[in-house]
């Protein structure tokens, strides 16, 4: 028994390892898309909001 | 109970020296291109080849003392290697002093065999530097280029511990991050010191106000650097700068829930890319609602075992939140404030001084690891030390090509050389006028003009901050210093600047990118000394 719960709580670490590294894959995926050109102007605002 | 570490007994140097390791191992993830061959230019964050000794600039002195430090450190070592150790340095003192907080004896608990845990404790050690060497907090920052302020983030857990334990000298030592960084690294700092100092001691109130007088002490001193030039500084602080600073949703939960999972910082731009999707920011913001019940029940339980930090820190947290809530939610209070004390502008960009809440989290995480160690996972816990990574993948690879590095194009040492070479007094002004530049040599990064960094002379420039809306708008924040005001307003007036210039005592005018010849035509008299498709230097 003690090893079917030990068993259980490895496989339930795995599955929200799996949704973390998910999550985290689909971040970098769109992230790493082609974003536009950056600016090249020799003013800019102090950023945006 | 854990007997090991896959199967070894770390060693206790090794359970000493990891979150050292792991917060190097974060930076170097971190920066990524950013260590790469020359500078890293983004926004405030200006290095520039043989910076000069000494503030010549005008306004609020926010970059002192950590740019004499630099070019201090700049005479022995080349300029981008010490831009690149500060920066590296910021995530092992950040990640080694967030490990340093969670006490040795929480995890340490006794084996079958009697001996201590130390698996358990290096897996709580390593969650906790983990977490605060990879978060929103330093990340937008970073992002932001202020890397001053990320000094006393980095020590912030040294101080607080230092604190906690008494003594002068060892607080000084502690603080000397923070001192290195200026103003905003020492508000920040003393934010959560302050607390923990008062609440460190059960004795009576004369002790603790003997704790608190010797704290601010201590930081006063170590901050005259800044405070005696601010002092007799006769700049303003402009009221516009509290809706153009206040925090802002960054994210799906809103600002409250951007500054809970430690963003909301006011710029856009300094976003973490990707930071905004739902996923991971929802799983984010889980994990600080984890990371505070656990701190809370720790804080709790362990309070007769006087945790000597826990309660000042979490007093410093949540003042620290109220400072940045009450610009998001409550300018009035804010402006009313500056109008009758310039000396609460710093508070406009309240999201900083959420700091001692991400070192709350930290400590909170590492807790919550342990109890992973002792009642669920055993040595598997360990594998938790990736979570803060995973919940802010974008973070890596100087967040995906916003941070990278690049050289200076020879016309800026040529400049350089010849400005600083030559004995005559008088300010150079530099134009455009405006702050912020994006350089396509630097690709397209936005940075605060080099040149109010390059030379040993007053540089004159326009310190006024100009902030977009999303709506297409701009809020603009007036210039603090009363010569850069005068300067600008000549500027604006389209006409002839020479003998405006000259009647204010500038002796050079340096004309940075492609417009030069409309500037040329407004300098009659003007003589160019150096000229290249880059910059347009003329001495008056």
């Amino acid at each position: 028994m003690e090893g079917e719960a030990f068993v259980l709580k490895v496989l339930a670490a795995l599955v929200i390892g799996a949704v973390l590294a998910g999550l985290a894959s689909v971040a970098v995926v769109n992230v790493a898309s082609p974003a536009p050109a950056p600016p090249n102007k020799p003013l800019y605002n102090y950023g945006g909001r | 109970m854990s007997p090991s570490l896959y199967g070894m007994r770390p060693s206790s140097s090794f359970v000493r020296i990891a979150p050292a390791a792991l917060g190097l191992v974060l930076g170097l993830l971190a920066l990524g291109p950013a260590l790469g061959p020359g500078f890293t230019l983004r926004y405030d964050m200006v290095f520039v080849p043989g910076p000069v000794w000494g503030s010549h600039g005008g306004g609020f002195p926010r970059a002192v003392p950590s740019d004499q430090v630099v070019a201090l450190l700049s005479a022995i070592l080349p300029g981008q290697i010490v831009q690149k150790v500060l920066l590296v340095g910021i995530f092992v003192l950040a990640a080694a002093g967030a490990a340093a907080l969670v006490p040795a004896d929480r995890t340490a608990d006794r084996t079958a065999d009697g001996t201590a845990d130390t698996a358990g404790r290096t897996a709580a050690r390593l969650a906790a530097a983990a977490f605060y060497a990879w978060n929103a907090y330093l990340a937008q920052r970073l992002l932001l280029g202020q890397w001053a302020l990320l000094l006393g983030f980095a020590g912030l857990p040294w101080a607080v511990r230092a604190a906690a334990r008494g003594g002068v000298l060892r607080l000084a030592a502690a603080l000397l991050p923070a001192a290195v960084g200026g103003f905003q690294a020492m508000l920040v700092t003393a934010v959560a010191v302050l607390p923990v100092a008062v609440w460190r001691t059960a004795d009576g109130w004369r002790a603790r106000a003997r704790a608190l007088a010797e704290s601010v002490a201590t930081m006063a001193v170590l901050g005259l650097p800044w405070l005696v030039p601010a002092l007799r500084s006769d700049a303003v602080a402009d009221p516009a700068g509290v809706a153009a600073f206040a925090p802002r949703a960054d994210g799906p939960f809103g600002t409250l829930g951007s500054l809970l999972s430690l963003g909301g910082i006011w710029n856009a731009e300094a976003g973490v890319p990707g930071q905004g999707s739902w996923g991971t920011a929802t799983v984010r913001l889980a994990l600080t609602a984890v990371a505070l019940v656990t701190f809370v029940r720790q804080a709790r339980s362990r309070l007769e075992e006087r945790e000597p930090y826990a309660r000042g820190l979490a007093v410093g947290a949540a003042a620290g939140l109220v400072v940045a809530c009450t610009g998001a939610f409550a300018p009035g209070v804010l402006q009313w404030l500056m109008g009758v004390w310039p000396g609460f502008g710093p508070f406009r960009d309240g999201q900083l001084y959420i700091a001692p809440f991400a070192l709350v989290l930290a400590v909170g995480f590492a807790a919550a690891v342990a109890w992973l160690d002792r009642a669920v996972l055993g040595r598997f816990a360990v594998a938790a030390v990736a979570v803060p990574v995973l919940v802010l993948p974008t973070f890596a690879l100087g967040a995906f090509g916003r941070l990278g590095s690049a050289e200076y194009p020879d016309g800026w040492r040529a400049v350089q050389a010849i400005v600083n070479r030559d004995p005559a007094p008088g300010a150079l002004v530099t134009l455009p006028w405006g702050a912020y530049r994006a350089f396509g040599w630097n690709g397209g990064r936005v940075v605060l003009d080099p040149a109010t960094k390059a030379f040993a002379r007053r540089v004159v420039w326009d310190d006024a901050l100009v902030v977009g809306l999303p709506g297409g708008g701009r809020i603009r924040v007036a210039s603090e210093d009363p010569l850069n005001r005068r300067i600008g307003a000549v500027v604006a007036g389209g006409g002839p600047l020479t003998t405006a210039f000259a009647a204010e005592g500038v002796r050079y005018v340096l004309v940075e990118g492609q417009n030069q010849n409309a500037f040329l035509s407004r300098l009659p008299g003007a003589i160019p000394v150096w000229r290249d498709g880059e910059l347009l230097l003329m001495r008056l």
